[in-house]
Protein backbone atom coordinates (compact mmCIF):
# COMPACT_ATOMS: atom_id res chain seq x y z
CA UNK A 1 0.00 0.00 0.00
CA UNK A 2 1.62 3.58 -0.77
CA UNK A 3 1.97 5.98 1.58
CA UNK A 4 -1.37 7.88 0.50
CA UNK A 5 -3.35 4.79 0.39
CA UNK A 6 -2.43 4.02 4.10
CA UNK A 7 -3.18 7.83 4.92
CA UNK A 8 -6.55 7.42 2.89
CA UNK A 9 -7.42 4.45 5.02
CA UNK A 10 -6.54 6.42 8.23
CA UNK A 11 -9.02 8.97 7.36
CA UNK A 12 -12.05 6.28 6.52
CA UNK A 13 -11.22 4.58 9.83
CA UNK A 14 -11.14 8.10 11.70
CA UNK A 15 -14.31 8.85 9.87
CA UNK A 16 -15.58 6.01 11.05
CA UNK A 17 -15.08 6.32 14.76
CA UNK A 18 -16.40 10.21 14.30
CA UNK A 19 -19.09 8.91 12.95
CA UNK A 20 -20.12 6.15 15.64
CA UNK A 21 -19.42 9.26 18.17
CA UNK A 22 -22.10 11.60 16.11
CA UNK A 23 -24.83 8.91 15.82
CA UNK A 24 -24.50 7.92 19.72
CA UNK A 25 -24.12 11.42 20.06
CA UNK A 26 -27.75 12.43 18.11
CA UNK A 27 -29.27 9.53 20.36
CA UNK A 28 -28.42 11.58 23.55
CA UNK A 29 -29.43 15.02 25.35
CA UNK A 30 -27.08 17.62 23.15
CA UNK A 31 -25.27 18.17 26.63
CA UNK A 32 -25.42 17.71 30.51
CA UNK A 33 -28.06 20.10 32.51
CA UNK A 34 -25.53 21.57 34.63
CA UNK A 35 -23.25 24.17 32.73
CA UNK A 36 -19.71 25.07 34.34
CA UNK A 37 -17.89 27.68 34.81
CA UNK A 38 -13.88 28.36 34.77
CA UNK A 39 -11.95 31.64 35.22
CA UNK A 40 -8.26 31.40 34.47
CA UNK A 41 -6.53 34.52 34.69
CA UNK A 42 -2.42 35.53 34.34
CA UNK A 43 -0.22 38.26 35.00
CA UNK A 44 2.14 39.07 31.15
CA UNK A 45 5.14 41.45 31.57
CA UNK A 46 4.18 43.58 28.21
CA UNK A 47 1.80 46.23 27.63
CA UNK A 48 -1.91 45.00 27.10
CA UNK A 49 -1.81 46.58 23.41
CA UNK A 50 0.64 43.78 22.93
CA UNK A 51 -0.89 41.37 24.53
CA UNK A 52 -3.90 42.09 22.47
CA UNK A 53 -1.72 42.14 19.48
CA UNK A 54 -1.66 37.72 20.13
CA UNK A 55 -4.61 37.55 21.59
CA UNK A 56 -7.04 39.18 19.60
CA UNK A 57 -5.56 37.81 16.16
CA UNK A 58 -7.72 35.13 15.56
CA UNK A 59 -5.86 34.19 12.20
CA UNK A 60 -2.92 32.34 14.33
CA UNK A 61 -3.99 30.56 17.58
CA UNK A 62 -0.66 28.92 18.13
CA UNK A 63 -0.22 29.65 21.25
CA UNK A 64 -3.13 27.86 22.38
CA UNK A 65 -2.27 25.17 24.12
CA UNK A 66 -1.97 21.85 21.32
CA UNK A 67 -3.29 24.31 18.40
CA UNK A 68 -0.83 23.64 15.52
CA UNK A 69 -2.51 25.17 12.18
CA UNK A 70 -5.37 27.92 12.42
CA UNK A 71 -7.82 29.12 9.38
CA UNK A 72 -10.30 31.87 9.32
CA UNK A 73 -13.40 31.90 7.41
CA UNK A 74 -14.71 35.37 6.96
CA UNK A 75 -13.09 38.30 7.84
CA UNK A 76 -15.33 39.72 10.57
CA UNK A 77 -13.41 38.11 13.98
CA UNK A 78 -17.14 39.10 15.77
CA UNK A 79 -19.00 36.32 13.60
CA UNK A 80 -16.47 34.57 11.37
CA UNK A 81 -15.12 30.82 11.57
CA UNK A 82 -11.98 29.70 12.64
CA UNK A 83 -10.76 26.18 12.56
CA UNK A 84 -7.93 24.88 14.77
CA UNK A 85 -5.71 21.93 13.83
CA UNK A 86 -4.35 20.11 16.90
CA UNK A 87 -1.60 18.23 17.53
CA UNK A 88 -3.77 14.85 17.58
CA UNK A 89 -5.14 15.71 13.84
CA UNK A 90 -8.21 16.64 15.02
CA UNK A 91 -9.90 19.61 14.21
CA UNK A 92 -11.51 22.14 16.92
CA UNK A 93 -13.74 24.87 15.42
CA UNK A 94 -14.79 28.16 17.23
CA UNK A 95 -16.76 31.00 15.67
CA UNK A 96 -17.12 34.45 16.89
CA UNK A 97 -19.90 35.69 19.55
CA UNK A 98 -18.38 39.32 20.08
CA UNK A 99 -15.34 41.03 19.51
CA UNK A 100 -14.75 44.23 20.97
CA UNK A 101 -10.67 46.12 19.91
CA UNK A 102 -11.42 49.35 22.15
CA UNK A 103 -11.84 46.63 25.06
CA UNK A 104 -9.32 44.42 23.89
CA UNK A 105 -12.28 41.37 24.78
CA UNK A 106 -13.36 38.78 22.07
CA UNK A 107 -15.63 35.90 22.75
CA UNK A 108 -16.56 32.99 21.22
CA UNK A 109 -18.00 29.31 21.16
CA UNK A 110 -16.31 26.34 19.74
CA UNK A 111 -19.13 24.08 17.26
CA UNK A 112 -17.20 21.46 16.86
CA UNK A 113 -14.69 19.39 19.13
CA UNK A 114 -13.89 15.71 20.05
CA UNK A 115 -13.98 15.26 23.74
CA UNK A 116 -10.48 13.22 23.22
CA UNK A 117 -9.08 16.68 22.86
CA UNK A 118 -11.27 18.92 24.76
CA UNK A 119 -14.24 17.11 26.95
CA UNK A 120 -16.60 19.48 27.08
CA UNK A 121 -19.79 20.24 25.14
CA UNK A 122 -21.45 23.47 23.69
CA UNK A 123 -18.51 25.66 25.11
CA UNK A 124 -17.89 29.34 25.21
CA UNK A 125 -15.54 31.72 26.28
CA UNK A 126 -14.58 35.19 26.71
CA UNK A 127 -10.99 36.12 26.34
CA UNK A 128 -10.02 40.22 27.67
CA UNK A 129 -6.82 41.76 28.55
CA UNK A 130 -6.94 44.79 30.93
CA UNK A 131 -3.86 47.07 31.46
CA UNK A 132 -2.24 47.04 35.09
CA UNK A 133 0.10 50.17 34.68
CA UNK A 134 2.30 50.29 31.44
CA UNK A 135 4.03 47.46 31.14
CA UNK A 136 2.01 45.22 32.67
CA UNK A 137 -1.93 43.65 31.99
CA UNK A 138 -3.65 41.10 33.11
CA UNK A 139 -5.35 38.44 30.47
CA UNK A 140 -8.33 36.77 31.60
CA UNK A 141 -10.06 33.71 30.32
CA UNK A 142 -13.61 33.11 31.12
CA UNK A 143 -14.98 29.20 29.91
CA UNK A 144 -18.56 28.23 29.87
CA UNK A 145 -19.36 24.53 29.11
CA UNK A 146 -21.33 21.36 29.81
CA UNK A 147 -19.30 17.99 30.39
CA UNK A 148 -18.01 15.71 27.77
CA UNK A 149 -20.63 13.29 28.14
CA UNK A 150 -24.02 14.41 27.54
CA UNK A 151 -25.77 11.63 29.42
CA UNK A 152 -26.87 10.69 32.55
CA UNK A 153 -24.31 8.64 34.75
CA UNK A 154 -20.95 9.36 32.36
CA UNK A 155 -17.91 8.03 32.52
CA UNK A 156 -15.04 9.09 34.98
CA UNK A 157 -12.66 10.94 32.26
CA UNK A 158 -16.05 13.14 31.29
CA UNK A 159 -17.78 13.74 34.42
CA UNK A 160 -18.40 17.18 35.45
CA UNK A 161 -15.48 17.23 37.58
CA UNK A 162 -12.62 15.44 35.44
CA UNK A 163 -14.35 17.43 32.38
CA UNK A 164 -13.68 20.59 34.87
CA UNK A 165 -10.69 19.52 35.36
CA UNK A 166 -8.79 18.83 31.77
CA UNK A 167 -10.28 22.49 30.36
CA UNK A 168 -8.82 24.34 33.23
CA UNK A 169 -5.15 22.73 32.83
CA UNK A 170 -5.53 23.45 28.76
CA UNK A 171 -6.79 27.11 29.41
CA UNK A 172 -3.90 27.44 32.02
CA UNK A 173 -1.18 26.32 29.78
CA UNK A 174 -2.50 28.02 27.05
CA UNK A 175 -2.25 31.36 28.90
CA UNK A 176 1.58 30.21 29.75
CA UNK A 177 2.38 29.70 26.19
CA UNK A 178 0.99 33.30 26.04
CA UNK A 179 3.04 34.70 28.22
CA UNK A 180 6.05 32.75 27.27
CA UNK A 181 5.54 34.10 23.75
CA UNK A 182 5.03 37.77 24.71
CA UNK A 183 7.30 38.13 27.28
CA UNK A 184 10.11 36.63 25.19
CA UNK A 185 9.39 38.60 22.22
CA UNK A 186 10.79 41.84 24.48
CA UNK A 187 9.08 44.75 25.00
CA UNK B 1 -28.32 75.58 38.18
CA UNK B 2 -31.64 75.04 39.79
CA UNK B 3 -32.61 73.20 36.50
CA UNK B 4 -29.59 70.99 36.69
CA UNK B 5 -30.17 69.84 39.92
CA UNK B 6 -34.21 69.32 39.24
CA UNK B 7 -34.08 66.63 36.66
CA UNK B 8 -31.99 64.10 39.01
CA UNK B 9 -34.24 65.31 42.21
CA UNK B 10 -37.14 64.60 39.85
CA UNK B 11 -35.82 61.14 38.76
CA UNK B 12 -35.10 60.25 42.64
CA UNK B 13 -38.56 61.61 43.58
CA UNK B 14 -39.95 59.42 41.24
CA UNK B 15 -37.85 55.87 42.04
CA UNK B 16 -38.49 56.39 45.64
CA UNK B 17 -42.27 56.79 45.51
CA UNK B 18 -41.73 53.74 42.94
CA UNK B 19 -40.24 51.24 45.26
CA UNK B 20 -43.26 50.57 47.33
CA UNK B 21 -45.63 49.85 43.78
CA UNK B 22 -42.78 47.74 42.06
CA UNK B 23 -41.28 45.90 45.09
CA UNK B 24 -41.38 42.25 44.24
CA UNK B 25 -39.29 39.54 45.31
CA UNK B 26 -37.18 37.19 42.52
CA UNK B 27 -36.12 33.89 43.65
CA UNK B 28 -32.95 32.74 41.77
CA UNK B 29 -31.15 29.05 41.28
CA UNK B 30 -27.88 29.80 41.64
CA UNK B 31 -26.91 26.34 40.08
CA UNK B 32 -22.95 26.63 40.83
CA UNK B 33 -23.38 28.30 44.24
CA UNK B 34 -25.91 25.25 45.71
CA UNK B 35 -28.89 27.74 46.25
CA UNK B 36 -31.34 29.97 45.39
CA UNK B 37 -31.43 33.65 46.44
CA UNK B 38 -34.19 35.39 47.54
CA UNK B 39 -33.65 39.02 45.94
CA UNK B 40 -35.53 42.02 46.80
CA UNK B 41 -35.63 43.94 43.61
CA UNK B 42 -37.07 47.28 45.37
CA UNK B 43 -33.83 47.15 47.22
CA UNK B 44 -31.91 45.28 44.23
CA UNK B 45 -30.05 43.69 45.87
CA UNK B 46 -30.31 40.09 47.56
CA UNK B 47 -31.63 39.81 50.71
CA UNK B 48 -32.21 35.71 51.53
CA UNK B 49 -29.76 32.73 50.65
CA UNK B 50 -31.80 29.23 51.18
CA UNK B 51 -29.12 26.79 50.26
CA UNK B 52 -30.15 23.68 47.72
CA UNK B 53 -27.69 21.36 46.49
CA UNK B 54 -28.06 19.38 43.15
CA UNK B 55 -27.39 22.06 41.13
CA UNK B 56 -30.90 23.92 41.29
CA UNK B 57 -31.99 24.60 37.73
CA UNK B 58 -35.94 25.17 37.39
CA UNK B 59 -38.49 26.93 39.08
CA UNK B 60 -42.27 27.37 39.37
CA UNK B 61 -44.75 29.00 41.54
CA UNK B 62 -47.59 27.87 43.11
CA UNK B 63 -51.05 29.29 42.04
CA UNK B 64 -51.17 31.12 45.78
CA UNK B 65 -47.64 32.32 45.44
CA UNK B 66 -46.51 30.69 48.60
CA UNK B 67 -44.81 27.73 47.59
CA UNK B 68 -41.51 27.13 45.07
CA UNK B 69 -40.66 24.03 43.39
CA UNK B 70 -37.43 23.78 42.50
CA UNK B 71 -35.72 20.92 40.11
CA UNK B 72 -32.19 19.75 41.04
CA UNK B 73 -31.25 17.60 37.98
CA UNK B 74 -27.79 16.22 39.91
CA UNK B 75 -29.99 15.51 43.26
CA UNK B 76 -32.83 14.09 41.16
CA UNK B 77 -35.32 15.88 43.33
CA UNK B 78 -37.30 18.73 43.16
CA UNK B 79 -37.69 20.76 46.13
CA UNK B 80 -40.05 22.49 48.01
CA UNK B 81 -39.82 26.03 49.16
CA UNK B 82 -42.20 27.59 51.68
CA UNK B 83 -41.57 31.32 50.58
CA UNK B 84 -42.72 33.60 53.48
CA UNK B 85 -40.04 31.06 55.49
CA UNK B 86 -37.69 31.22 53.48
CA UNK B 87 -36.99 27.28 53.43
CA UNK B 88 -36.91 23.80 52.22
CA UNK B 89 -39.96 22.07 53.49
CA UNK B 90 -40.04 18.99 51.62
CA UNK B 91 -38.27 17.43 48.44
CA UNK B 92 -39.35 14.56 45.91
CA UNK B 93 -37.16 12.12 44.19
CA UNK B 94 -37.58 11.37 40.85
CA UNK B 95 -35.39 9.48 38.17
CA UNK B 96 -33.59 11.29 35.14
CA UNK B 97 -32.97 14.58 34.93
CA UNK B 98 -35.20 16.63 36.30
CA UNK B 99 -34.96 20.37 35.23
CA UNK B 100 -38.28 22.27 33.44
CA UNK B 101 -40.98 22.61 35.63
CA UNK B 102 -44.24 24.40 35.55
CA UNK B 103 -47.63 24.64 37.54
CA UNK B 104 -51.05 23.86 36.85
CA UNK B 105 -52.66 27.21 37.52
CA UNK B 106 -56.01 25.60 38.24
CA UNK B 107 -55.07 22.50 40.34
CA UNK B 108 -51.62 23.43 41.40
CA UNK B 109 -50.49 20.20 40.03
CA UNK B 110 -46.57 20.09 38.89
CA UNK B 111 -45.17 19.29 35.51
CA UNK B 112 -41.41 18.00 35.79
CA UNK B 113 -39.53 17.15 32.59
CA UNK B 114 -36.90 14.85 32.19
CA UNK B 115 -33.97 15.85 30.49
CA UNK B 116 -32.39 12.58 30.00
CA UNK B 117 -35.53 11.26 28.16
CA UNK B 118 -39.02 11.92 26.79
CA UNK B 119 -41.12 11.55 29.64
CA UNK B 120 -42.70 14.59 31.89
CA UNK B 121 -43.74 13.85 35.77
CA UNK B 122 -47.02 14.47 37.13
CA UNK B 123 -46.53 15.75 40.95
CA UNK B 124 -49.45 16.36 43.25
CA UNK B 125 -49.19 18.56 46.18
CA UNK B 126 -49.71 16.59 49.25
CA UNK B 127 -49.28 17.10 53.33
CA UNK B 128 -45.49 15.66 52.73
CA UNK B 129 -44.97 18.04 50.05
CA UNK B 130 -45.06 16.35 47.00
CA UNK B 131 -46.08 13.01 45.54
CA UNK B 132 -45.81 11.64 41.97
CA UNK B 133 -48.89 10.79 40.33
CA UNK B 134 -48.32 9.86 36.90
CA UNK B 135 -45.81 9.81 34.16
CA UNK B 136 -46.75 11.36 30.09
CA UNK B 137 -44.61 10.23 27.07
CA UNK B 138 -43.20 13.16 25.30
CA UNK B 139 -40.52 14.30 22.20
CA UNK B 140 -37.23 13.61 23.04
CA UNK B 141 -35.28 15.86 25.89
CA UNK B 142 -38.36 18.02 27.09
CA UNK B 143 -37.37 21.07 28.51
CA UNK B 144 -39.41 24.53 28.89
CA UNK B 145 -43.03 23.82 29.57
CA UNK B 146 -46.11 25.83 30.32
CA UNK B 147 -50.41 24.68 30.72
CA UNK B 148 -52.61 27.14 29.68
CA UNK B 149 -54.44 29.65 31.85
CA UNK B 150 -57.97 27.17 31.01
CA UNK B 151 -56.36 23.91 32.74
CA UNK B 152 -57.00 22.33 29.51
CA UNK B 153 -53.56 21.70 28.05
CA UNK B 154 -49.95 21.28 28.40
CA UNK B 155 -47.31 21.94 26.34
CA UNK B 156 -43.85 20.64 26.28
CA UNK B 157 -41.01 22.25 24.39
CA UNK B 158 -38.90 18.84 22.91
CA UNK B 159 -35.07 19.92 22.17
CA UNK B 160 -33.96 17.24 20.92
CA UNK B 161 -37.33 16.76 18.65
CA UNK B 162 -37.49 19.98 17.42
CA UNK B 163 -41.15 19.79 18.29
CA UNK B 164 -43.81 20.87 20.83
CA UNK B 165 -45.80 18.23 22.86
CA UNK B 166 -49.51 19.14 23.53
CA UNK B 167 -51.03 16.78 26.35
CA UNK B 168 -54.38 16.89 26.53
CA UNK B 169 -54.70 17.38 30.69
CA UNK B 170 -58.17 15.64 30.89
CA UNK B 171 -56.66 12.56 29.42
CA UNK B 172 -52.86 12.76 30.30
CA UNK B 173 -51.88 11.94 26.89
CA UNK B 174 -49.81 13.72 24.26
CA UNK B 175 -52.52 14.41 21.23
CA UNK B 176 -50.02 16.42 18.84
CA UNK B 177 -46.31 17.26 18.30
CA UNK B 178 -46.32 20.69 16.35
CA UNK B 179 -42.93 21.24 14.31
CA UNK B 180 -40.81 24.29 15.14
CA UNK B 181 -37.34 25.24 14.69
CA UNK B 182 -34.10 23.76 15.86
CA UNK B 183 -33.66 22.61 19.88
CA UNK B 184 -36.52 24.62 21.15
CA UNK B 185 -35.68 25.39 25.11
CA UNK B 186 -37.91 27.70 26.98
CA UNK B 187 -41.76 27.77 26.13
CA UNK B 188 -43.54 30.60 27.41
CA UNK B 189 -47.77 31.23 26.67
CA UNK B 190 -49.23 34.30 26.48
CA UNK B 191 -51.48 35.32 29.84
CA UNK B 192 -54.66 34.71 27.52
CA UNK B 193 -53.18 31.22 26.82
CA UNK B 194 -54.00 31.59 22.91
CA UNK B 195 -50.05 32.10 21.79
CA UNK B 196 -46.93 29.96 22.63
CA UNK B 197 -43.13 31.13 22.11
CA UNK B 198 -40.24 28.47 22.08
CA UNK B 199 -36.58 30.13 22.02
CA UNK B 200 -34.87 27.52 19.38
CA UNK B 201 -31.19 27.12 20.46
CA UNK B 202 -29.57 25.92 17.36
CA UNK B 203 -32.02 27.77 14.50
CA UNK B 204 -31.55 31.37 16.30
CA UNK B 205 -35.46 32.12 16.07
CA UNK B 206 -38.46 31.60 18.07
CA UNK B 207 -41.29 29.83 17.01
CA UNK B 208 -44.88 31.41 17.56
CA UNK B 209 -47.49 29.22 17.80
CA UNK B 210 -51.38 29.25 17.65
CA UNK B 211 -52.28 27.36 20.75
CA UNK B 212 -55.96 26.76 19.18
CA UNK B 213 -55.19 25.80 15.60
CA UNK B 214 -51.84 23.97 17.09
CA UNK B 215 -49.67 24.89 14.99
CA UNK B 216 -46.91 27.37 14.05
CA UNK B 217 -47.83 30.73 12.85
CA UNK B 218 -44.56 32.74 12.60
CA UNK B 219 -40.77 32.61 12.90
CA UNK B 220 -38.60 35.84 14.55
CA UNK B 221 -35.14 36.04 14.17
CA UNK B 222 -33.14 36.41 17.31
CA UNK B 223 -29.28 36.40 18.74
CA UNK B 224 -27.45 33.52 19.17
CA UNK B 225 -28.59 30.63 20.70
CA UNK B 226 -31.87 32.02 22.18
CA UNK B 227 -32.97 30.39 25.57
CA UNK B 228 -36.29 31.50 26.68
CA UNK B 229 -38.81 34.12 25.88
CA UNK B 230 -40.73 36.59 28.03
CA UNK B 231 -43.89 39.19 27.41
CA UNK B 232 -44.42 42.43 28.70
CA UNK B 233 -45.54 45.66 27.08
CA UNK B 234 -46.86 43.99 23.76
CA UNK B 235 -43.60 42.77 23.21
CA UNK B 236 -41.62 39.80 23.38
CA UNK B 237 -38.25 39.54 24.96
CA UNK B 238 -35.47 36.84 24.04
CA UNK B 239 -32.12 36.09 26.15
CA UNK B 240 -29.86 35.39 23.72
CA UNK B 241 -27.25 32.85 25.85
CA UNK B 242 -24.24 33.32 23.16
CA UNK B 243 -24.76 37.39 21.63
CA UNK B 244 -25.20 38.40 25.27
CA UNK B 245 -28.05 40.71 24.64
CA UNK B 246 -32.05 40.46 24.86
CA UNK B 247 -33.73 40.60 21.05
CA UNK B 248 -37.13 42.52 21.43
CA UNK B 249 -39.95 41.92 19.19
CA UNK B 250 -43.22 43.28 18.70
CA UNK B 251 -46.37 40.65 19.13
CA UNK B 252 -48.48 41.94 16.59
CA UNK B 253 -46.16 41.88 13.72
CA UNK B 254 -43.75 39.98 15.09
CA UNK B 255 -40.96 41.78 13.68
CA UNK B 256 -37.95 42.98 15.46
CA UNK B 257 -37.98 45.90 18.02
CA UNK B 258 -34.45 46.40 19.20
CA UNK B 259 -31.25 44.00 21.06
CA UNK B 260 -30.55 45.13 24.70
CA UNK B 261 -26.56 44.40 25.46
CA UNK B 262 -27.27 42.58 28.69
CA UNK B 263 -24.09 40.28 30.30
CA UNK B 264 -22.11 36.96 29.76
CA UNK B 265 -24.17 34.05 28.84
CA UNK B 266 -28.40 35.46 29.51
CA UNK B 267 -30.56 32.78 30.86
CA UNK B 268 -33.70 33.30 32.83
CA UNK B 269 -36.13 35.87 32.27
CA UNK B 270 -39.35 37.61 33.33
CA UNK B 271 -41.71 40.39 32.96
CA UNK B 272 -42.56 42.38 36.72
CA UNK B 273 -46.14 42.44 37.61
CA UNK B 274 -46.20 46.03 36.43
CA UNK B 275 -45.68 44.98 33.20
CA UNK B 276 -42.85 47.28 32.52
CA UNK B 277 -39.56 45.85 34.28
CA UNK B 278 -37.76 42.83 32.71
CA UNK B 279 -35.09 40.77 34.92
CA UNK B 280 -32.46 38.90 33.29
CA UNK B 281 -30.57 36.46 34.88
CA UNK B 282 -26.73 36.39 33.36
CA UNK B 283 -25.53 33.19 34.15
CA UNK B 284 -22.01 33.90 33.25
CA UNK B 285 -21.20 37.49 34.84
CA UNK B 286 -23.46 36.14 37.95
CA UNK B 287 -26.26 39.24 37.70
CA UNK B 288 -29.80 40.27 37.13
CA UNK B 289 -30.08 42.88 34.76
CA UNK B 290 -33.00 45.12 34.87
CA UNK B 291 -34.61 46.09 31.53
CA UNK B 292 -37.36 48.96 30.62
CA UNK B 293 -39.50 47.26 28.65
CA UNK B 294 -40.59 50.53 27.13
CA UNK B 295 -37.44 51.74 26.44
CA UNK B 296 -35.86 48.98 26.24
CA UNK B 297 -33.15 50.27 27.80
CA UNK B 298 -31.37 48.61 30.70
CA UNK B 299 -32.26 50.37 34.53
CA UNK B 300 -29.93 48.34 36.74
CA UNK B 301 -27.66 45.76 37.51
CA UNK B 302 -28.12 43.37 40.91
CA UNK B 303 -25.39 41.08 42.38
CA UNK B 304 -26.57 37.11 42.44
CA UNK B 305 -24.57 33.89 43.19
CA UNK B 306 -22.60 31.77 41.14
CA UNK B 307 -24.46 30.37 38.35
CA UNK B 308 -27.91 31.89 37.94
CA UNK B 309 -30.50 30.28 35.52
CA UNK B 310 -33.86 31.14 37.13
CA UNK B 311 -35.55 29.18 34.45
CA UNK B 312 -38.72 29.34 34.74
CA UNK B 313 -41.40 31.34 36.66
CA UNK B 314 -39.18 33.28 39.57
CA UNK B 315 -41.07 36.35 40.25
CA UNK B 316 -43.41 37.09 43.08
Amino acid sequence: MTRHGENTMRRIVFAGIALTTLVAGVAQAQHAPTRRKIVEAIEIDAAADKVWAVVGNVKDSSWVERVVGTREDGDDPAVSTRTLTLGSGRTLVEKGRRYDAARRSLAYYITSNDVRDLPAGDYSATISVQPEGTDRAKVEWNAAFYRGYPNINPPPELNDENSEKAVRAWVHASLENLKARVEKGGS
Amino acid sequence: MSHRLGLPLFFLTVLLTAVPTFAQEAYVTAQLAGEVAVVDLGQAKVIAHIPLDGAPAGIALSPDRRTAYVTRPEGQSVAVLDLDARKVTASLAVPGGPLGICVDPQTGTVYVADWYASRVFVLAPAPEGLKQTGEIAVGKSPSGLAVTPDGRSLLVANREADSVSVVDLATARESQKIAVGQHPFGLTLSADGRRAYTANVTSNDVSVIDVAARREIGRVKTGDRPYVVALAGGRGFVTDQYSNTVTAFGLDDLKPAGTIDVEDHPEGIAAAKDGKTLYVANWGDNSLSVIDAGTLKVTGKIAVPDGPRAFGDFLR
